[in-house]
């Protein structure tokens, strides 16, 4: 059976070090003022308590991409492996994905005159390497892995996640996205 | 929650130049079925003014594209995707810009054919579908709500046609100086800019009642960051004031002279930049946390 790639958040362990973000950017020389992932802050508010949480997101890698159905070129494109990854040499940079994306993910490179967005580090995957951002976690919030081998460290997680009844979700299934990054609470 | 960003005022004159131009050619067409010798020089007119529009509107397109600016050859792609409403406009665009440089080289004189029924058919169907295209750019996208809303394209075909008559009607009165009758046109295009001023409230109390993004993008046109250029320069200006001028012209049978009606048309082309500058500026991205219900 064929890869497919996805991310697990288990979000009560991020204690919004910023390291991810960071990692990636030394990682990929992403421009300045963009980041490929993003640590957002949340308030939780019961009776009496406020609590802050702390929220990663970044490239969701949907099987049902807006991105991938706008891209007028093809040039963003769902790979086997369930990446969904932007070819760069023939983007021309119309910006449109853009605004098509509901997690706010992408982000006109000014550089190199493409859209931009996390890639899974597919550089990095490709040798046997965990993604930057999942490598540099010292929390270990981020996990990656194959969800097609029951071995591998996300399914594992997922499996243990449902056993324990923890609140599983993905960012927005109401609108048909199809996303691939779990948050487990 | 984030405003979008990846469109500017590039885009918003894109589709402003683009429904502009379609609409000068769409009421073209419209009054030539109706009366071809009458409107001899309104129809020469919306020949001078239609396809360039169009083509400077994508001149800007193209402008505001990224690496198919330097790496030209690639922008053959642009015909790839099915699935994208870019895909669907370039083919529009296509047919859109050859049928009215025909018709305008028809009609004047350049050519001895081809400004015939079925041109003038084929430029009805494109033409509405330049325009109501470049509003359907935006509503396909669901991470945008203010724009998700199906009364977008027919705001953007009314408003189109509505400047399009304006720039028609300038171009004639500068530089064609033909006195003809517009009784009928002036007529008409007061009927579209009632229309259009429904159809902007319809569309602002849709969305003031529909989910919290939406609201912020309204609340953003009305009293936030954009109110000024709402009330000022696309209501008053761009719609109330040339709806009274038109309707003193077609119920009290005021007149008023040739530079009195080129202001009102200037203004009426201003408030048609306005209504996209500010719909592309009030996009607001989707919340994309509204699941977390956490512990």
């Amino acid at each position: 059976m064929n890869e497919k790639y996805l991310m697990v958040y288990v979000v009560n362990r991020c204690i919004d070090c910023k390291a991810c973000m960071i990692a990636c950017k030394v990682q990929w020389n992403v421009p300045s003022d963009h980041f490929r992932t993003n640590i957002d802050e949340k308030y939780i508010q019961t009776p009496g308590t406020k609590k802050k949480i702390f929220l990663p997101s970044q490239c969701n890698h949907c099987d049902n991409a807006p991105c991938v159905s706008v891209c007028p070129t093809k040039a963003s494109h769902k790979r086997k492996d369930g990446i969904v990854h932007i070819d760069k040499t023939i983007c021309i940079g119309c910006k449109y994905c853009i605004p098509s994306c509901p997690y706010n993910a992408r982000f006109y490179n000014e550089e190199d005159g493409t859209a931009d967005k996390c890639t899974f580090c597919l550089g990095r995957i490709q040798f046997g390497e965990e993604p930057a951002c999942v490598r540099t976690c010292i929390s270990k919030t981020r996990i990656f892995g194959n969800i097609n081998d029951p071995t591998s460290d996300v399914s594992k997680v997922i499996e243990e996640a449902k056993k324990e009844k923890r609140k599983i979700f993905r960012l927005r299934e109401d609108i048909g996205t199809e996303p691939n990054i779990y948050y487990i609470v | 929650m984030t405003f979008q960003n990846a469109f500017e005022w590039q885009i918003a004159l894109y589709l402003f130049l683009a429904g502009m131009g379609a609409g000068a050619i769409l009421s073209s067409v419209i009054l030539e079925f109706y009366n071809p010798t009458l409107y001899k020089s309104y129809i020469k007119s919306a020949g001078i003014v239609g396809m360039p529009l169009v083509s400077i509107g994508c001149l800007f397109l193209l402008i505001d594209l990224g690496q198919g600016l330097w790496k030209p050859w690639l922008l053959i792609r642009l015909f790839f995707n099915p699935t994208s409403a870019i895909t669907w406009g370039t083919a529009i665009l296509t047919v859109f810009i050859i049928y009215s440089t025909i018709y305008a080289l028809y009609h004047w004189g350049v050519i001895k054919s081809g400004g015939g029924t079925l041109t003038k058919i084929i430029l009805i169907i494109f033409s509405i579908g330049t325009a109501g295209y470049t509003a359907v750019l935006l509503g396909v996208l669901k991470a945008i709500p203010f724009w998700h809303q199906t009364s977008l394209p027919i705001l953007f075909i009314i408003s189109a046609t509505s400047t399009g008559i304006s720039i028609t009607v300038i171009v004639q009165k500068i530089f064609l100086k033909d006195e003809v009758d517009l009784k009928k046109v002036e007529s008409g295009h007061f009927y579209l800019l009632v229309l259009e001023i429904f159809l902007l409230m319809g569309f602002i109390l849709i969305a003031f009642s529909g989910v919290p993004e939406m609201v912020y993008s309204v609340k953003s046109l009305l009293f936030g960051l954009y109110s000024l250029y709402f009330w000022l320069f696309l209501l008053l200006l761009g719609l109330i004031i040339p709806t009274i001028v038109f309707g003193l012209l077609e119920f009290k049978n005021f007149h008023f002279g040739n530079k009195t009606i080129i202001l009102v048309e200037f203004l009426v082309v201003m408030g048609g930049f306005f209504l996209r500058y500010l719909i592309i500026h009030a996009g607001v991205f989707t919340e994309k946390f509204i699941s977390y219900i956490g512990g």
